[in-house]
C-alpha cells in the first residue's frame, strides 16, 4: 500500500501545473522561465489558465490589497494537494514596496508559502530551482504549509 | 491657425486673462499661472481653439503650509508640438477643493481627473463620471496622496481593509443581478482580475450574448502608490520606485525622472552618459517590444511568436546583465548620468544580440508580421482615428499607427537623440494590424539606433573623446534647491511625463507625478469595443500594448 502512495507522490511531483496568476512584476521572469532558453517544461511544469487543474499557486511578487481576495479565491478553488511558491522580495516583506500604502507586506503570513525564491525579480534559474524544491517536498510526502495554518483560513474572500 | 502656429500665438491666447506669470519654458513649452481658477474653463476653451487639443495629465500638488492645492494642467498639441503648462491655485479644505472639470472639452482628461479626485480629494464640477479610480475600496473617500494623510494609522488593520474590499465586490456583484432587466439577455461578465491574456485588470463587460454593450475597466490591482513611495526615499533611492513603473521598459522611465532631477539641480551630464542612455534605453525598448509583439499573438492564440521573441530578447537582456548585473531591475540610470562605467567587452554581448536578431528577424517578419490570417483578422477591429489620438491624448505606437507624427525622441530630443538618425514611423488606418506593424518596424528601428549608439561610443572611446570608466557620472548634490521641472520621454508604450517638485534643501522629492501612456490607452477600450463581439476583446486589448504596471502605478 505504502509503495503505491509513494508512486502517486512521485507522479504528482513530476508534472506540476501552476495556476496562471500574475500579481506583480515577477511574472515577467516567470515568462522568461517558460521561454526557449530556460524552458521549464523540461521539468514538467506548465501554466494552466484554470486553478481547478493546478497543483501550484505562484505569488508572483507584490500582492496589493485589491488583488488579495482574488488570490485567496484562486487558491481555494485549487484541488488538494496544493502548494504555494512565493516569488521575489515583495512576497516576503513587501520588498521595494515595503513603504508603500497599498501593498500587503506579509502575504505569506496570510497564505503561507512552501518555497521562497529570492530576488527582485528572481532569475529564471532560481525559479526553476525553487520549483525543484517543491518537487522534493511532494516526493517526501510533506503536507503543504498553507494547509497547516495562515490567516487565510479566518479571512473572508 | 496656419501662420499663427507659433509659441507667440499660445502666449497671446493667455493675454486677456489675469495671470501671475507667462514665461517660456524649455523650447516648446510655455508655463503660466492663472490668478483665479474661475478663468480655467474659458482659458481652456481658448487654448483648444488655438489647436492644443490634448491634456497630457492633471497633477495636483498639495501645499499644507499655504493651505493651497496647486493644479497643474499639461496641454499638448501633438501636431505643431506646442505645449502649455498651466497652473492655478484652489483652496485645500476638502469641502472647498473644487474646480471646473475640463473633461467635457478635453476627453483625454477624464481618467486623470478621476485620479486627482481619488488621490487628492479634488472635486471636479461637471465631470461626467466622477467615481474613484485605481484606489482600493478602503481608500475611497480618503485622500491618500495628501501630505498630511496618516497612513500609519490607516495601515493598522489590513484584515479589516481586505474585508471592506471583499464586501464592496460582493455588493457590486449582487447589484449587477438586480439592476439587469430580467427580460433581457444582458449579463455582466468579469474579465479578470487574473485573465491570462490581460494580467491584473478587471473589465466589467456588459454583454448581450456575444455582443459587447459596454466596458467599464476596474483598475488598481497592482497599485503600489509609487508617486507616494518616492517621497519617502532620497533622490537616488527614488529610482527604485521609478523603474518599477513597468519592468518591461524600465530604463526610459528612469531617464525621465533623472532628467527632471538634473534640471532642478542644474547639472549637465556628459556626452558619453547621453549616449549610454540611448544605448540602454533602446535595449530596454527592444526587450519591451519583443514582449508586446509576443503578447499580441498570444492573445490571438498563437504562442510560437512569443517563444521566438523571448529567445531573441534573452540576448538583449544579457547585455543589460553584463552591464548592471541584473537582467531586468537594472537601476542603471542615476541622476548625473549612468550608474556604472562601461567595460568595452560588454559591447561584445550587444554584438551577439545583433547577430541573433539579424539571423532571426526575417523569419519573424515572413511568418508573423506578414501573416495573412492575422492581417485579415486584425485589419477591421480596434480602429483609432487620428482625431481620436488628439481627443484622447494617445501616444506611442497607438498614435503613430493612426498617422499622427508624434515621438518625443524627435519632438523634444533628450539624451543624445538629437544626433540620432531616425524618423517617425507611421501607418494610416489605425487598426490593430497597423499597431502591430508599427511595433515591428520600431523594433527594427530601435536596433538601428542601437547600432548607431554603439558605433558612436566605440569611436568616441577609440579617439580618446570618451573615458568609459570615468565619464559616466557627474556629481549631483544630495540636497536640491526648491524648484520644479517636467520631463518627457518616449517610452516603449508612449509618452511618459514626469512632474517633479522639490523643496529648499530637500533630500527627497516633494511630489512626483508620473503620467503613463497605458492610462489613456485603457480609457478608450470601451470606445473601440462597443458593439463588437467578445472574441475581438483579447485582440484589441493586446494591440493597445497596455501594461498594468504603468496603468496603476
Amino acid at each position: 500500500m505504502l509503495k503505491i502512495l509513494d508512486f502517486f507522490d512521485y507522479a504528482k511531483s513530476e508534472s506540476l501545473w501552476m495556476a496562471h496568476f500574475c500579481t506583480g512584476c515577477c511574472s515577467l521572469e516567470m515568462a522568461a522561465a517558460m521561454g526557449p532558453r530556460y524552458d521549464w517544461e523540461r521539468y514538467g511544469y506548465m501554466p494552466t489558465p484554470t486553478p481547478r487543474q493546478a497543483d501550484v499557486l505562484m505569488i508572483t511578487g507584490l500582492v496589493s490589497k485589491k488583488i488579495l481576495p482574488a488570490l485567496l479565491r484562486t487558491y481555494a478553488q485549487m484541488p488538494e494537494p496544493k502548494y504555494v511558491v512565493a516569488l521575489g522580495a515583495c512576497s516576503f516583506d513587501g520588498g521595494p514596496y515595503n513603504d508603500s500604502l497599498s501593498v500587503i507586506k506579509n502575504p505569506t503570513e496570510i497564505l503561507p508559502a512552501d518555497v521562497f525564491i529570492a530576488g527582485c525579480p528572481p532569475k529564471p534559474e532560481a525559479i526553476i530551482e525553487g520549483l525543484e524544491q517543491v518537487k522534493q517536498k511532494i516526493k517526501n510526502g510533506e503536507p503543504s504549509a498553507a494547509s497547516q495554518g495562515g490567516l487565510w483560513k479566518e479571512m473572508e474572500f | 491657425m496656419g501662420a499663427t502656429n507659433t509659441m507667440e500665438a499660445v502666449k497671446s491666447v493667455l493675454e486677456p486673462f489675469d495671470t501671475e506669470y507667462v514665461e517660456d519654458y524649455k523650447k516648446i513649452w510655455i508655463k503660466a499661472k492663472l490668478k483665479t481658477s474661475d478663468d480655467l474653463l474659458r482659458v481652456a476653451e481658448a487654448i483648444k481653439a488655438e489647436g492644443l487639443r490634448s491634456i497630457s495629465t492633471v497633477s495636483p500638488t498639495d501645499f499644507p503650509d499655504t493651505n493651497t492645492m496647486e493644479m497643474n494642467y499639461f496641454f499638448e498639441d501633438l501636431e505643431t508640438k506646442r505645449n502649455l503648462w498651466l497652473k492655478c491655485d484652489i483652496p485645500r479644505e476638502v469641502a472647498q477643493c473644487e474646480i471646473d472639470s475640463l473633461t467635457p472639452l478635453f476627453p483625454s482628461a477624464e481618467w486623470h481627473e478621476r485620479e486627482a479626485f481619488s488621490m487628492f480629494g479634488v472635486t471636479f464640477r461637471n465631470h461626467p463620471d466622477l467615481r474613484p479610480i485605481i484606489v482600493s475600496e478602503d481608500f475611497v473617500g480618503k485622500t491618500p496622496y495628501r501630505r498630511d494623510f496618516d497612513w500609519d494609522a490607516h495601515e493598522k488593520d489590513v484584515v479589516q481593509h481586505v474585508k471592506t474590499i471583499v464586501d464592496a465586490f460582493k455588493r457590486e456583484q449582487e447589484t449587477n443581478e438586480v439592476n439587469l432587466d430580467t427580460d433581457s439577455s444582458e449579463t455582466v461578465l468579469n474579465w479578470g482580475p487574473t485573465h491570462p491574456a490581460s494580467g491584473p485588470i478587471r473589465l466589467r463587460i456588459h454583454t448581450d450574448g456575444e455582443e459587447i454593450i459596454h466596458i467599464d475597466p476596474d483598475i488598481g490591482y497592482v497599485w503600489r502608490a509609487l508617486e507616494h513611495l518616492v517621497t519617502k526615499k532620497d533622490f537616488v533611492g527614488a529610482i527604485v520606485a521609478v523603474e518599477r513603473l513597468c519592468f518591461m521598459d524600465n530604463i526610459n522611465s528612469m531617464v525621465g525622472y533623472c532628467m527632471a532631477v538634473e534640471e532642478i539641480a542644474g547639472t549637465e551630464i556628459t556626452e558619453f552618459a547621453k549616449w549610454m542612455r540611448v544605448l540602454l534605453g533602446e535595449t530596454a525598448r527592444i526587450s519591451s517590444h519583443f514582449m508586446g509583439m509576443g503578447g499580441f499573438f498570444n492573445n490571438l492564440g498563437l504562442h510560437t511568436m512569443g517563444m521566438w521573441n523571448m529567445d531573441m530578447r534573452e540576448f538583449f537582456l544579457d547585455f543589460l546583465e553584463s552591464y548592471s548585473g541584473a537582467r531586468i531591475a537594472t537601476a542603471a540610470i542615476e541622476p548625473g548620468g549612468v550608474r556604472y562605467g562601461l567595460d568595452m567587452t560588454m559591447l561584445d554581448e550587444l554584438q551577439k544580440a545583433f547577430d541573433k536578431f539579424d539571423a532571426g528577424i526575417d523569419d519573424v517578419e515572413m511568418i508573423f508580421a506578414k501573416n495573412p490570417t492575422m492581417r485579415v483578422r486584425a485589419k477591421e477591429v480596434g480602429i483609432v482615428s487620428a482625431e481620436d489620438v488628439h481627443t484622447f491624448g494617445l501616444s506611442g505606437i497607438v498614435a503613430r499607427a493612426s498617422g499622427v507624427k508624434t515621438d518625443i525622441r524627435l519632438d523634444e530630443p533628450y539624451a543624445a537623440y538629437d544626433q540620432v538618425e531616425m524618423d517617425y514611423m507611421t501607418t494610416k488606418d489605425g487598426t490593430a494590424a497597423d499597431r502591430f506593424t508599427i511595433l515591428f518596424r520600431e523594433l527594427k528601428q530601435s536596433v538601428e539606433i542601437l547600432k548607431q549608439a554603439k558605433k558612436r561610443i566605440e569611436e568616441g572611446v577609440a579617439s580618446g573623446e570618451f573615458n568609459p570608466t570615468k565619464d559616466h557620472m557627474v556629481k549631483v548634490p544630495k540636497k536640491l534647491p526648491a524648484g520644479e521641472a517636467i520631463s518627457r520621454v518616449e517610452w516603449a508604450r508612449g509618452e511618459v511625463l514626469m512632474h517633479l517638485v522639490t523643496e529648499e534643501k530637500a533630500k527627497s522629492p516633494y511630489r512626483l507625478k508620473m503620467r503613463a501612456p497605458s492610462f489613456n490607452h485603457t480609457m478608450i477600450l470601451n470606445r473601440l469595443l462597443e458593439g463588437k463581439t467578445l472574441s475581438d476583446l483579447p485582440l484589441v486589448f493586446g494591440s493597445l500594448y497596455v501594461c498594468q504596471g504603468d496603468l496603476d502605478r
